[in-house]
């Protein structure tokens, strides 16, 4: 296996891709490739005396994807930075899967442009793994599309629902679909033609659908996969990592406040660490793009070489997974013709 | 020509091909956004092998009928 990395993309680039494509390397034992302006990343190598990395091997490209570029043509208009060099690697036959914590648009749009989504899916979605009550879910969409049909709702859920069962082995993930409201009548027009939908899926025993869900019980653990329109499901996902910020800074301000309440600080510290280790993204890594022909994960933006290190992990489990192939064989399931 | 580029269209929207005329609007009848008008020309240059549509080029195109055109063109 072999898994295309942009070493160029993200915030602490390339020195945190470079050392987290390093760890991965002599952690995972499969071949890893560092794309990206050579010099640079042959001159960390250099500097942490990894350059002779058993799996490890370096291609050029010159240019960079700049987060200020049009995520829908960058990579037709620089095709020699290293997110496009990556991408085209796989489209190529010379990958497996891509890594890159650089632009999501970029990536999502080269993604489809390259490496092309499964026949049959409309969209790709960012399906990132959230910590809630009793585990975790998956949020799918989580900002690709803002705008969807109830039929990429559709997809959305069975893509999610095939990623828990292949991946994290869920044996029946139940699906949620966001809304306003629990009631079968509650939504805009979308919601309730997705609903229906996925009702339908659910009956015919192809999913496992739960009904509609509001965004106050996704955290609580009301599914396994909640399923929305990337609008929803962005706003979804800042408004919780900006709660579990807020909730963290303000139990901070509690256990400061006295004496006593630094020594009940000391008591509860392994458990608050335990909590504080649920919301740690370089653990998870990234996020899975569904629906695109070969594995992708966007790591995240800020990734240390930890979160590159698992990001890797995930794009060599969702390899080794045949995710894909499940996918393109329920694809008849979820595929509606409009007109 | 016009057969080959509704396969294409029926493939990528998802709508059946004799729904498509000349006169379809990529945007309003189609509901494409950027990222789908991007990947529509680059499968009409890697069908047609009529090498990269330029940016302005692209910008002019709103029908099934400006794609015809350019082809004719080309």
């Amino acid at each position: 296996m072999k898994i295309i990395v942009d070493a160029m993309g993200g915030d602490n680039a390339p020195e945190a891709i470079v050392r987290g494509g390093v760890l991965a390397a002599k952690k995972f034992g499969e071949d890893i490739v560092l794309v990206g302006q050579e010099d640079k990343v042959r001159a960390i190598l250099k500097v942490d005396g990894t350059e002779n990395t058993p799996h490890l091997s370096v291609v050029h490209a010159p240019d960079l994807v700049d987060m200020h570029d049009d995520p829908a043509t960058v990579l037709r208009k620089k095709p020699d930075s290293s997110m496009a060099v990556a991408l085209k690697m796989v489209q190529k036959g010379e990958g497996d899967a891509i890594v890159s914590a650089g632009s999501t648009g970029a990536l999502l749009a080269g993604a489809t442009l390259f490496c092309k989504r499964i026949k049959g899916i409309r969209r790709g979605a960012l399906a990132p793994v959230m910590p809630c009550a009793g585990g975790q879910m998956l949020l799918v969409d989580a900002g690709a599309n803002t705008e969807c049909t109830a039929e990429y709702l559709l997809q959305f859920a069975f893509m999610g629902s095939l990623y828990l069962q292949k991946l994290m082995g869920v044996a029946k993930p139940r699906v949620g679909l966001v809304n306003n409201g629990a009631e079968d009548s509650k939504g805009d027009p979308l919601r309730l033609e997705a609903y229906h939908l996925l009702k339908e899926a659910g009956d015919a025993g192809r999913l496992h659908f739960v009904g509609n869900v509001e965004g106050r019980d996704v955290p609580l653990g009301a599914c396994d996969v909640a399923v929305c329109d990337g609008f929803a499901g962005n706003v979804m996902l800042k408004t919780i990592e900006g709660t579990a910020k807020f909730m963290s800074a303000e139990l901070k301000k509690v256990f400061l406040r006295s004496l006593g309440t630094k020594l009940g600080y000391l008591l509860v510290k392994g458990g608050l660490d335990d909590f504080r280790g649920l919301f740690d993204q370089d653990k998870i890594g990234g996020a899975p793009f569904l629906g695109i022909a070969y594995p992708v994960i966007k790591a995240h933006g800020s990734s240390n070489e930890t979160a590159a290190m698992n990001a890797i992990r995930q794009a060599v489990e969702f390899t080794k997974s045949g995710l894909i192939d499940d996918i393109t064989a329920n694809m008849e399931f979820m595929t509606i013709r409009e007109k | 020509m016009f057969e080959r580029l509704c396969n294409i269209l029926a493939e990528q929207f998802g709508v059946e091909p004799e729904t498509i005329k000349p006169e379809t609007t990529f945007v309003e009848d189609l509901g494409a956004d950027s990222l789908d008008l991007v990947e529509l020309m680059m499968s009409i240059e890697e069908e047609f092998d009529i090498g990269e549509i330029s940016e302005q080029d692209a910008a002019k195109i709103k029908t099934v009928g400006d794609v015809l055109d350019l082809l004719g063109d080309e």
